[in-house]
């Protein structure tokens, strides 16, 4: 049993932000549990005092706010997977929580948390960037924003600061004709081959694409739009040869972002894989 | 060693406990509540071998912090049956010879319980998905999933 932690759970905001003021230096933040508790457990957890946030109502609930689509820090993925709202104004999003991890995961887990985390390879991520999704966060010097794109500086490393804490992320809802998040790889054995995708996109009568956003996730250190592959496709019909050409342009993209390392062996045929598959069944065949 | 006060219910009885910190809510079910059905298998979120029912969603006890108990609704695998007998979906699974060690049974059971709490009539693709966090490392899913098909409140009566 871990001897040296502290418990502490804030019933406001404005109380753990004060707590954080102080002991920021020393304390980790606990939503769900279910990266921090296996840190603990392995010895891993070096800020050994533990802020419970997942019960602060400011972090709570999904809603739509004039333009703009919030989902609170501390929603969860079952949440998540369950929202109409987000089913019809962020789809990619709702359905990468369907196969995230296991029931009793999703229950628990939430999309703060994927973020806080700064793995490479979170599944909320992708899909957050399809709709340009800002982070805010709230600390002892107030609040601000931060584009998701921004957040990781790389594997592991992000910019949340030690007193601050990530209260929602503010969405651009877009309803789209088709929306999916697809990934492949293991979570822990083989985490180097984790790979991931979300993709949106209209098309008009005779099936030319007339919106497509595209984000990959886990591939590159921090998650990436693929602008080229977008605007490469954007206004044709999505033929089998033609995607097979985007499936090339996005693998070169990828390249030029992570460089060439051994891997890539693996890597470039996987991801033009699942960029085919995602996209299969918006495939025009005439 | 800090230690938390809690208060919460643990199979329909109340109970107030101090409890370390930094203890799993695994821990304080199996050591300070002598409760052992539920068990350890992986201890990181992977077996679903410790899940219990939590305000009525299934989570993995290994993953939880005790003190995240605090005000909770807990339900254990010994709280499953009553007076009366075994629950149906505990019947069932003896019926379809769904245990063979027993280690995953609990959790098993408790993810079958919190998904009936949630669906009166889940499809059997639901109930896969339900289970898919529990691994059985002697049965094999079949019978696992048939025996939990076959104890779904709708088909029942
Ligand atoms: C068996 C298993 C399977 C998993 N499968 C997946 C999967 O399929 N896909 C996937 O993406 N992940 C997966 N994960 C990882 C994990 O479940 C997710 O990253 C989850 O979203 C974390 O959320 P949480 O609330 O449990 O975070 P916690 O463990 O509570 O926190 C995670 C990190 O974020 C910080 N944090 C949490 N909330 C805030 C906040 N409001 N402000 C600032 N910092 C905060 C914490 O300090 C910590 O550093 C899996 C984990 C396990 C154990
Ligand atoms: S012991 Fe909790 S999931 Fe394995
Ligand atoms: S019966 Fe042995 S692990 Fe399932």
């Amino acid at each position: 049993m871990n001897r040296d932690c502290t418990y502490h759970r804030p019933s406001t905001l404005a109380e753990a932000v004060d707590y954080l003021a102080t002991k920021g230096g020393e304390t980790t933040i606990i939503a769900g549990g279910t990266d921090v508790m296996v840190d603990l457990r392995a010895g891993k957890l070096e800020r050994r005092n533990l802020l419970d946030v997942s019960r602060l109502d400011e972090l709570r609930g999904i809603r739509l706010e004039g333009e703009k689509l919030v989902v609170g820090a501390a929603v969860t993925l079952a949440e998540i997977h369950r929202s109409p709202l987000l089913a019809n104004h962020a789809p990619a999003l709702q359905k990468c929580a369907r196969n995230f991890a296991s029931a009793q995961i999703r229950n628990k887990a939430t999309i703060g948390g994927n973020v806080g985390h700064c793995s490479p390879c979170g599944d909320t991520i992708p899909p957050l960037v399809i709709h340009q999704a800002e982070m805010v966060c709230t600390g002892s010097s107030g609040q601000r924003r931060l584009p998701i794109t921004e957040v990781a500086t790389g594997a592991y490393r992000c910019q949340i600061a030690r007193d601050e804490i990530i209260t929602a992320f503010v969405l651009e809802p877009v309803g789209a004709d088709f929306a999916d998040f697809q990934k492949i790889g293991r979570r822990q054995a083989l985490a180097i081959s984790r790979m991931s995708m979300a993709a949106m996109l209209n098309q008009d009568q005779e099936g030319r694409i007339t919106m497509l956003r595209l984000a990959l996730g886990a591939c590159t250190p921090t998650p990436c739009r693929l602008r080229l592959v977008e605007e490469f496709l954007l206004g044709k019909k999505p033929q089998p040869a033609l995607l097979m050409q985007a499936g090339e342009l996005l693998a070169e993209q990828m390249i030029a972002i992570t460089g060439r390392r051994s891997s890539i062996i693996y890597k470039e045929p996987a991801v033009q894989g699942l960029f085919r598959r995602i996209l299969s069944p918006v495939a025009c065949h005439d | 060693m800090q230690t938390v006060h809690i208060e919460f219910m643990v199979n329909g009885k109340e109970v107030a406990l101090d409890v370390p910190a930094g203890a799993t809510a695994l821990q304080v079910i199996r050591e300070m509540l002598g409760l052992k059905g539920s068990k350890e298998g992986c201890g990181i979120g992977e077996c679903g071998a410790c899940t219990v029912v939590v305000d009525g969603k299934a989570v993995n006890a290994c993953l939880l912090l005790a003190a995240q108990l605090d005000g909770c609704r807990l339900l254990t695998v010994e709280g499953l049956a009553d007076p009366a007998g075994l629950h149906p979906l505990q019947e069932k699974m003896i019926e379809h010879h769904a245990v063979q060690c027993g280690f995953c049974t609990p959790g098993v059971l408790m993810s079958s319980y919190a998904l009936f709490a949630e669906k009166a009539n889940p499809k059997r693709e639901e109930i896969v998905a339900a289970v898919a966090g529990n691994l059985c490392r002697c049965t094999g899913y079949q019978q696992i999933i048939t025996a939990i098909e076959a104890a779904v409140p709708g088909e029942n009566r």
